[in-house]
């Protein structure tokens, strides 16, 4: 590893060789290895918030799988594929760099840069769905519909929240910008089928649990809205990662149309590979994890 | 230290594309299998499925697109020493939460 | 001082030191030189630990009578909070692989800097903006919500500057992140010819370990926090339980980081131990790589243990059972240390100089504070002891008899080799043992008052436990003058200080090798390392009869 000799100090100092480090395979090696803790500190980093994941889906299923049902996995989906092909330009960037084609290396970082804002663009008309559909979390970050004559808001809560009617088209009515949730059919299927959990048994009913007990919607809407809220935490800060990558891109396109990187020197075009790709492995995390699981139950049931 | 130049040679354009495949079908297949009702196997099923294709993608990922499959020790066992961490951090929580109501004491 | 002369394997240089490089503002504020950054680091880490003393001060005061006089009982929640919140993040957490660990560890390697200098200096730049907005939020009124940001307090209840103070926790986790990561690719990568991993001295072992906890834990933290920050600036969130939230998990996620934070504030000051204990007794250490894989150990099995701050939270009680269990395990390379650490001194030429003083502290202190903990750590007496001063005193005798003990030895040790200047060895003792005593008579009372039932976190208390609390104020005081003393004679020796030879203390790391203080790029010649770490001999260079001279010198 450090085997480097004595002698050869002050032997000559190569292009990109800082001052700290012998010869470019040390500086190579160092970069590389810091790269690799710096990935790894992202992965836990992430991890709390799956840890997060792991003990609210374990806890409220049905009120995550209505959530999930309510994603569209059609733009997740997309977005998913976007990334790969994302990923496979970064990496033959990557390959060209070390062959030292500059013009291969430019026109592939273009497509990566083009590739991750088509995915940001995605995700801009996923949230905003949101936000007309009245699904953010937070109050009042909706949008606000007054009330369309007095009563409609009356009448929207009085039915029992299980009865909702898939496809029908209902009026969006939200003065205050409020987080809205009103299905609560999945709970009714767990419950005749038994097999609610009893985390959800005490977290989605305002008296003790018994069959047939009515749903209470406000307790539910509280269960769906943690599922929205780490759907917007967790897409948010991939969001972030991925805006930071488009920052790196820029930067490394602006370097490797200088022609800085050779196939003797290319470590910044493969570190920030290294990175694009993790970005890439949480959103392979996060697709299926957020859109897809619990979407057997629409299916069959 | 200096044998990083060499490495490369063991990927080329096919391969790239073939492991780019690998991630699409992986993609499509991932969303089919969560329409299909697992769980009257055993429940979980289609959680686990879901999970294991995203792991198989996960290392397709780090072993071609990373080059971890040519690295060195220490960055093999940075990869797989960060999950392990995860799962100390999943497993250490849900012992807990797992055991809720039915401890080794019972209620 | 001529003695050093005896070592023909200088590597230092004639042609001036760091210090000298440069004396404009630019060239320290953008250094990228491991050891100018390391000075700033014990300027900035001295500073946050003198308010934390102020505030510390200002709790004892408090309990010198039994009403709640002094501080009104919001003001006392806010005073023992920023005590915490100060040492901790501020100064604990940094003090030793950021100052001690920043300048020694490419000098013990016998590397030109660390791997990645830039990053050293930016992660110096985010502890201070993490120390400034800190630092702003306590000039703004103060957090009251405990250093440990339990929901929904935290996130619900609490009107205090909880937002502040947790991005300025969550900036400054970047810093400790940046350096432990840092220190492992330097390690890795830096070590000089011949400086094999079972030649590395143990402080060097240490900081890998640490290194390790610092990049597995923190960015927990950091989501943790985060998380709480969210949740009390929009409303809804995960911790909550009115709105369908947990506050256990948070507990989960906080201990996650927070119980190996206490090995990264300790596993250094065990380091700094192992090279005092074998050096001031000319021996070579016992055991060699059992201290050095049960650093590793630590860091390892320190994060299966969390769940023993839980165990009244309403955490199940087999979590609490394995818990405990693995709490019991994780105290064996603790253990182990403690062995080869006075097997060490046997039969070893021990001299008593002011870092042996600390190191000797060190072991005792340490051994109560860790021998405590176990009976923190088993499910059925924690009960009892729960949020009581038993608590307080075990941590402190931890954190205080341990990290902040050696911290101070390292100090002492290694400040000819960082000033270049002798501090007075006769104030260097007086201060060690009044440190100790002090230390002792503030918080041994207090594992009483804990048994008898006194809570933490109160500005009252009954009052007949009102003695053991003037002994513990009392205490405090003596402890209080003996941590000013070397404030003032070490800052004194900088400018009256006799001149420090190369190698003060006749020791055969590679550190004593340059010269004192050391040049810019550490060694004129790149060092070749033939030697296994801690060998006193002659085969070295080092005259033991010339060491003793030397010691009769100083002493
Ligand atoms: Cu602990």
């Amino acid at each position: 590893m450090s085997a480097h000799s004595a002698t050869d100090k002050f032997v000559y100092h190569e292009p990109g060789l800082q001052h700290q480090f012998e010869d470019m395979g040390q500086q190579e090696e160092s970069v590389t290895i810091g790269m690799w803790m710096f990935l790894v500190q992202e992965i836990l980093f992430f991890g709390g918030l799956f840890t997060a994941y792991l003990v609210f889906r374990y806890r409220y299923p049905m009120a995550f799988a209505a959530g999930s049902n309510h994603l569209d996995a059609f733009w997740g989906g997309l977005n998913t594929l976007v990334l790969i092909v994302s990923s496979l330009t970064m990496a033959l960037t990557v390959y060209f760099a070390q062959k030292g084609n500059r013009s291969m290396q430019v026109i592939l970082i273009l497509l990566t840069m083009f590739f991750g804002s088509v995915f940001l663009g995605v995700k801009a008309v996923e949230y905003t769905d949101k936000y007309n559909h009245g699904l953010i979390p937070v109050t009042g970050w909706n949008k606000k519909t007054p009330a369309a004559e007095p009563g409609a808001h009356s009448a929207h809560s009085a039915k029992p929240c299980y009865e909702v009617e898939h496809g029908g088209e209902h009026t969006y009515v939200n003065p205050h910008g409020d987080f809205l949730w009103t299905d609560c059919s999945l709970v009714k299927t767990a419950m005749d089928g038994n097999f609610l959990t009893s985390a959800e048994k005490a977290g989605y009913f305002d008296q003790a649990f018994a069959p047939g007990a009515e749903i209470s919607a406000d307790k539910f809407r509280d269960k769906v809205r943690i599922f929205f809220f780490l759907y917007f935490v967790m897409t948010g800060l991939h969001a972030l990662h991925m805006i930071v990558g488009l920052g790196l891109m820029t930067w490394l396109l602006w370097t490797a149309f200088k022609g800085y990187y050779s196939a003797e020197y290319y470590m910044p075009v493969e570190m920030s590979g290294l990175y694009w790709h993790f970005v890439d492995i949480v959103w392979i995390f996060l697709f299926p994890l957020l859109y897809l699981l619990g979407r057997h139950f629409l299916h069959t049931h | 230290m200096s044998d990083n130049h060499e490495q490369h040679d063991h990927m080329n354009i096919p391969k790239y594309v073939g492991v780019f495949l690998v991630l699409v079908v992986g993609t499509i297949l991932t969303y089919y299998a969560a329409l299909v009702d697992m769980d009257s196997i055993f429940p979980g099923a289609n959680t686990l499925v879901a999970l294991l294709i995203a792991f198989t993608k996960m290392a397709v990922v780090m072993l071609f697109f990373m080059h971890v499959y040519w690295s060195k020790r220490l960055i093999w066992l940075s990869a797989i020493g960060s999950f392990f961490w995860l799962a100390i951090m999943f497993a250490f929580t849900l012992q807990d939460y797992l055991t809720r109501s039915e401890g080794v004491f019972g209620r | 001082m001529q003695a050093s002369d005896a070592i023909s394997t200088g590597y230092g240089s004639a042609k001036g030191n760091y210090l000298t490089n440069g004396s404009t503002l630019a060239s320290w504020l953008l250094t990228k030189d491991h050891k100018r950054i390391a000075i700033m680091y014990l300027v900035t880490v001295s500073m946050f630990f003198m308010m934390g003393g102020l505030y510390a001060a200002a709790i004892r005061l408090e309990l010198l009578t039994p009403a709640s006089d002094l501080l009104e009982t919001g003001t006392y929640n806010r005073v023992f909070t920023q005590h915490g919140i100060l040492m901790i993040f501020f100064f604990l957490i940094p003090s030793i692989p950021a100052i001690l660990g920043n300048f020694m560890l490419p000098l013990m390697i016998g590397a030109k800097d660390l791997a990645m200098p830039r990053i050293n200096l930016l992660s110096l730049y985010i502890y201070w903006a993490g120390g400034l907005l800190t630092l702003y939020a306590l000039m703004q009124g103060g957090v009251d919500t405990g250093w440990t940001f339990y929901t929904p307090y935290s996130t619900t209840f609490s009107n205090s500057y909880v937002m502040a103070v947790g991005l300025g926790i969550f900036i400054n986790g970047f810093s400790s992140i940046l350096t432990g990561l840092n220190f492992i690719v330097t390690i890795h990568t830096m070590r000089a010819p011949g400086m094999t991993w079972f030649r590395l001295p143990l402080f060097v072992w240490a900081h890998y370990a640490t290194s390790l906890v610092m990049i597995l834990g923190t960015p927990v933290i950091a989501i943790t926090v985060l998380l709480v920050a969210i949740e009390r600036t929009v409303k809804v969130g995960i911790f909550d339980p009115a709105i369908g939230g947990d506050p256990i998990l948070f507990q989960h996620l906080f201990w996650f980081y927070s119980h190996p934070a206490v090995y990264i504030m300790i596993l250094p000051g065990m380091g700094v131990v192992s090279e005092l204990i074998s050096n001031f007794s000319r021996k070579k250490i016992f055991g060699y790589e059992f201290i050095a894989f049960s650093s590793i150990a630590i860091a390892v099995f320190g994060f299966l243990v969390w769940g023993h701050h839980m165990f009244v939270s309403g955490q199940s009680v087999y979590a609490g059972l394995v818990f405990s269990f693995l709490t019991m395990v994780v105290a064996v390379p603790s253990a182990i240390k403690m062995f080869n650490w006075t097997a060490t001194l046997y039969k070893g030429s021990i001299t008593f100089d002011t870092p042996m003083l600390y190191a000797f502290g060190f072991m005792g202190l340490f051994l109560i504070g860790g021998l405590t903990g176990l009976f923190l750590g088993s499910v059925g007496l924690t009960v009892h002891l729960t949020d009581t001063y038993f608590v307080v005193a075990h941590f402190h005798y931890v954190m205080v008899g341990g990290q902040v003990i050696a911290y101070l030895g390292g100090i002492h040790y290694w400040w000819p080799k960082m000033t270049g200047r002798m501090y007075s060895e006769f104030w260097g003792k007086i201060s060690a043992m009044l440190v100790f005593v002090g230390f002792n008579l503030t918080f041994f009372p207090q594992f009483i008052l804990g048994y008898q039932g006194m809570p933490r976190r109160y500005a009252a208390y009954p009052e007949e436990l009102q003695v053991l609390n003037i002994f513990s104020t009392a205490g405090a005081s003596v402890l209080g003058v003996g941590l000013v003393m070397p404030v003032v004679y070490l800052t004194h020796s900088l400018v009256f200080g006799a001149k420090a030879a190369d190698n003060p203390w006749m020791l055969p790391g590679l550190e004593w090798r340059t010269s004192s203080p050391p040049p810019t790029e550490n060694f004129d010649v790149m060092p070749v390392v033939t030697w296994e770490a801690y060998e006193f001999g002659e085969e070295n260079g080092l005259d033991l009869e010339a060491a003793r001279r030397s010691d009769v010198v100083t002493a």
